[in-house]
């Protein structure tokens, strides 16, 4: 068994074995992860909006001992990363750290905001530090304007930065 | 006496059970698209990069760092095991693997290479060194893993 908390260790080496296949085949993978975390996203998405997704992410912060902001309002969900787990696993490790670790996180919430018709921006702001901002809004426009304030804003499957 | 010093990657924070459904999505996307063979060559760079001093440890002659990891790993996950020593091999019996059973509950299925992950990172954590470790399949989520002194 890899350990649960050795899993982004192992994803590492799974993102530089299909880094290495071509960007395509990267792709597809995340839209995989994406179908997967849809059984533990999708309803709740879908029935609750942007409180579902609240909900979502505390679960993932407490269970993931990741040390982020998550602030609700009527228009938007934001979430503010200060120091992401996984990242720093995948940095603090005797392998070497895939450089675009930081791309699957939009590479697979993207698509499931697409499907359930909100809109993410997502600021992966520096890939080698363990910290992002997350933008949620029901307004594509907002979203939009959002991009704007960007540092290192990041793409998915189907929808190019 | 001086305080043991912590595993290589020791953790003791709460425990994210769904990665192993990531893990379960992944290994059949690997080996849909590239085979099992792909699949075991990431399994053997876990053992051999990710867990290089687990191997080192090994290589040295010293098998109890792995016995270190497999008791703080396995308790972290509320498993059912127990590490014996029997005829000079050291031996992990697993009779309810946190991971496997938490994938039959949250996943369509388990993948048939599921176990891989222990079977071909331990391989590989072994070789190079004095020890051989290999991992019997004893039923759905149970195995026994044996640490051997070859050389």
């Amino acid at each position: 068994m890899i350990p649960s908390d050795h899993f982004p260790r192992f994803y590492n080496e799974v993102f530089k074995f299909l880094e290495a296949q071509g960007e395509e085949i990267l792709e597809q993978y995340w839209l995989e992860i994406s179908k997967n975390q849809e059984r533990h996203t999708l309803e709740l998405f879908q029935t609750k909006g942007l409180e579902g997704m609240y909900e979502y992410w505390e679960h993932i912060r407490i269970e993931e001992n990741c040390d982020l902001d998550l602030e609700l309002h009527e228009d938007r969900l934001e979430l503010s990363m200060h120091k992401c787990p996984s990242l720093t696993k995948v940095m603090d490790n005797d392998a070497e750290p895939m450089a675009r670790y930081c791309d699957h996180c939009a590479g697979w919430i993207g698509p499931i905001m697409d499907k359930v018709g909100y809109h993410l921006v997502y600021d992966v702001i520096d890939r080698t530090k363990p910290q992002c901002k997350m933008k949620v809004f029901k307004d594509a426009a907002a979203a939009k304007a959002a991009e704007a304030d960007a540092k290192l804003l990041m793409g998915w499957p189907g929808r190019k930065a | 006496m001086s305080a043991e010093k912590p595993l290589r990657y020791n953790e003791d924070a709460n425990v994210h059970l769904d990665f192993h459904g990531a893990t379960n999505t992944t290994i059949d996307f690997i080996v849909r698209k590239f085979g099992v063979e792909a699949l075991h060559e990431i399994f053997a760079r876990v053992g051999r990069d990710v867990y290089r001093d687990l191997h080192d440890h090994l290589a040295s002659g010293d098998p109890e760092e792995l016995v270190r990891h497999w008791r703080h790993f396995f308790d972290r996950e509320d498993a059912e095991y127990d590490i014996a020593v029997e005829g000079g091999n050291i031996v992990l019996t697993v009779r309810h693997c946190t991971a496997w059973h938490h994938v039959k509950k949250i996943a369509p299925s388990v993948s048939p290479h599921f176990c891989d992950q222990t079977s071909k990172t331990n391989e590989a954590l072994a070789e190079g060194t004095p020890f051989a470790i290999t991992t019997e399949i004893t039923g759905p989520g149970s195995c026994r893993q044996i640490i051997r002194r070859v050389a």
